[in-house]
């Protein structure tokens, strides 16, 4: 009779501690959350009205106008589009050769522990690095300038990416295609990456999320244009710089379109993120 | 019953594979140890022992697919119809479109049926596509899987059930035609009936290739081959007709472990 | 033979299986000697005992073919084994055979003694043939439990003196049966006892054979004798 008091004891004591800890974090989970709708819900009480058509198609007003962001959308697209289609062909190879070649020599574990540092470096770094190395040389911001920061993001996270999903890939299928008689290279892109091609496109969507809202490296090399231009070698309107230049004006019309600007960059980054988890969940693991 | 080997040793084959003097080290580990065996011309010979006996390690000499780790060594001689395959100017995949090999777990390619088969043949043969689709259909049919997959030829490989996939693979390496097919464990990962069809076909396929099966199933070898050879602790103890290895082994060793009286 | 298996219940089954073909051997001997001295002696209770015990022999056989199956069906027997199991699978055979040889002694010595007026005394030469078979039942049943081959193969040789003392016998019921013809029945009789003793040492030879199966792995059967004996000493 004691024995069986005692252990419903422990199992109530069992039952309350765990049902204790369950409150406790779904509490702190709801206070992260809370903080997390506080913000998009300003976003949008604070930029939806500015959505329409008005805003995509004109340029960016001098104070007190109305007007649009047409412009630094244009060129926020136009750079992260050039930074990825720069960076993503090199952050592969690198990619593959760190998986694929990787396991003999030093270069591989060198290189690895660079672009593990590259991957965590703040980057107003990188912005004043291009500042450094072309900006000054050339004399002027430039949107190549913007470009080449935004790349330099980009390259990292590529590499790391398709590294990660390089090694997922068993050595049986690598094993399998050269039984065949196929050679190294012919393994590599017709069977080893076509085998982890979700995860690397993934990775490469991932990139440009991070991209779409980095301020500080355009700063220094893109810098701003309040007028339509696509001009590479000159200044380039952006998003960031614009929400940046904006948000701190004391012009009421001004701040309502860096709402806007921010609210635009979140639901850009929303979609990227959607649209990486679908296309890799639709892709059952083909190894 | 293997009517064809009923007096074995009176029989002269062709000797497709010779090993002699074979060392095989993973990094400092001797792993096989002075392995000398002659292998017959298109007949089926398994491989049989304890795990970590080298039986695997042995296969795998044949088409050197060891090179592609960096520090697995090996040393000694293996003649393929007379040619030194460890030489270090032998094309590896040439070799290996001549050696052809199916692994324990089955691995298609993430691509269609189709293009599966087709991988392989592409690399050395350049064929109309009227050829090609012959050719797959020739090597799914001696896979005993052409009527399963006929009408889902441009299906993903991966959508096949285990054994499907298992004959798929098998069908992907005859395509190219080779000499010689190593099995490492074809049927270890599979159901029963999909481990007798296997052992079905290597029974047919055996009328036109080289056969050396990797098993660790003694009943699979007994049934499935004509030769048979027993290896333990990197050695090869003894090799002989299946039949003969299996009722009266002439090594205590041998007896000890078809018996299960090892430990 | 040898080390153990891996599984003990495997070794529990083969000494099972061979325990009972020794047994079975025993009840065996002791049929061949019973009927013989209900030949000799004429005692109606040994005759009917014989007769009854038939019944035990013919379940030992049917047991232990049983046994066999299901050690070939649960562990797939090779090498050693597999011989062991096909061995007394046909050991078995032999045995019971036997066993019948034994129990036709029985009923006939039965029919001798009720028609009465033989005398079997002249007749030793019976009661030393049914001894060399019996000998070389024991024989065969003792290369059997020792797994000699080499003793095995000395059995073979005693069959022909079995049949040189059949011919002998054979010979003595013809002049038997010329003094007396009254007592021809018995003289038939005398010779189907004959035959059957005959018939014991054949199979006893079979057991032999089976147990040189056992241990050299080769078939000896329907080989000469000399090639049996070079095989068996190898």
């Amino acid at each position: 009779m004691s024995a069986s008091a005692g252990f419903m004891n422990l199992y109530s004591r069992r039952l309350w501690i765990n049902r204790f800890n369950l409150a406790v974090s779904l509490l702190t989970m709801l206070i992260g959350l809370f903080w997390l709708g506080w913000i998009l819900w300003t976003l949008f009480e604070a930029g939806f009205s500015a959505l329409g058509p008005a805003l995509f198609f004109t340029m960016t007003p001098p104070p007190g106008a109305s007007g649009g962001l047409s412009n630094a959308i244009a060129g926020s697209l136009i750079m992260a589009a050039m930074g990825t289609l720069i960076g993503t062909p090199i952050g592969m190879m690198a990619g593959i050769y760190l998986a694929e070649f990787g396991s003999r020599g030093w270069l591989a574990p060198v290189t690895r522990f660079i672009n593990d540092i590259l991957l965590s470096a703040p980057s107003i770094v990188v912005g004043l690095f291009v500042y450094e190395v072309y900006v000054i040389q050339t004399r002027h911001f430039s949107a190549w300038a913007g470009t080449m920061a935004l790349a330099l993001i980009v390259i990292p996270v590529v590499i790391r990416t398709t590294e990660n999903m390089l090694r997922l890939v068993p050595d049986s299928l690598r094993e399998a295609a050269a039984a065949l008689g196929a050679p190294q290279w012919k393994v590599i892109t017709l069977v080893t990456v076509r085998a982890a091609k979700a995860g690397i496109v993934t990775g490469v969507l991932l990139a440009v999320a991070r991209i779409s809202g980095e301020t500080a490296p355009l700063l220094f090399t893109a810098l701003n244009n309040q007028f339509w231009s696509l001009d590479m070698n000159q200044p380039m309107a952006n998003l960031p710089v614009v929400i940046f230049q904006f948000a701190m004006s004391p012009y009421e019309n001004w701040q309502h379109l860096a709402w806007a600007g921010a609210l635009i960059i979140t639901l850009g980054v929303l979609v990227l993120n959607i649209l990486a988890r679908v296309f890799f969940r639709n892709k059952s693991p083909t190894y | 019953m293997n009517a064809a080997v009923l007096q074995p040793l009176q029989e002269t084959l062709a000797q497709k594979i010779q090993v002699k003097n074979l060392n095989f080290y993973y990094g400092g580990f001797h792993a096989l140890k002075d392995i000398n065996l002659q292998i017959p011309e298109k007949r089926v010979t398994a491989f049989i022992g304890p795990s970590g006996c080298g039986k695997s390690t042995l296969l795998r000499t044949f088409n050197r697919m060891y090179a592609l780790y960096p520090k697995q060594e090996a040393r000694g001689e293996i003649l393929i119809d007379g040619d030194d395959i460890l030489s270090p100017r032998q094309d590896l995949n040439r070799l290996r479109a001549k050696v052809g090999m199916v692994f324990q777990k089955p691995t298609p390619f993430p691509m269609s049926i189709h293009d599966n088969i087709a991988f392989g043949v592409r690399l050395y043969e350049s064929l109309s596509m009227r050829e090609m689709e012959e050719r797959v259909e020739w090597a799914l049919r001696k896979a005993a899987l052409w009527e399963e997959v006929k009408d889902k030829l441009k299906q993903s490989g991966t959508s096949l059930s285990g054994g499907q996939q298992q004959r798929l693979c098998i069908a992907r390496g005859i395509a190219v035609k080779p000499e010689v097919l190593l099995l490492d464990e074809p049927a270890s990962a599979l159901d029963p009936i999909s481990t007798g069809r296997i052992e079905e076909l290597v029974h047919e396929l055996k009328n036109d290739y080289t056969i050396v099966i990797v098993t660790h199933n003694m009943q699979q070898a007994a049934r499935v081959s004509d030769y048979t050879a027993y290896m333990y602790l990197g050695e090869m103890v003894e090799f002989g007709v299946t039949d003969e290895v299996f009722i009266k082994p002439r090594k205590k060793e041998t007896e000890d472990y078809i018996t299960g009286r090892f430990g | 033979m040898g080390t153990e298996h891996l599984s003990k219940q495997y070794d529990n089954d083969l000494e099972t299986l061979r325990s009972g073909v020794l047994q079975m051997g025993g009840l065996v001997e002791s049929q061949i000697r019973g009927a013989i001295d209900a030949f000799a002696h004429g005692n109606q209770d040994l005759i009917d005992q014989v007769i009854a015990n038939e019944a035990r022999v013919n379940e030992f056989e049917v047991q232990i073919d049983d046994d066999c199956s299901h050690i070939i069906v649960k562990r797939q027997p090779a090498a050693s084994d597999l011989r062991l199991i096909m061995a007394i699978s046909k050991t078995v055979t032999d045995l019971e055979r036997i066993g019948d040889e034994a129990e036709k002694i029985a009923r006939m010595s039965r029919q001798i003694h009720e028609r009465g007026h033989a005398d079997l005394h002249r007749f030793a030469t019976v009661r030393h043939a049914a001894d060399i078979a019996l000998s070389m039942l024991r024989q065969a049943l003792d290369a059997f439990a020792r797994l000699d081959a080499a003793d095995a193969a000395s059995i073979i040789r005693q069959d022909v003196a079995i049949d040189t003392e059949f011919r002998s016998i054979l010979r003595q019921l013809i002049t038997f049966m010329m003094e007396d013809p009254r007592t021809i029945s018995t003289a038939l009789e005398i010779v189907w006892i004959a035959k059957a003793i005959e018939r014991i040492g054949d199979h006893a030879k079979n057991i032999a054979e089976d147990v040189i199966y056992i241990v050299k792995g080769t078939d000896v059967r329907h080989t000469a004798v000399e090639v049996v004996e070079r095989e068996a000493l190898s």
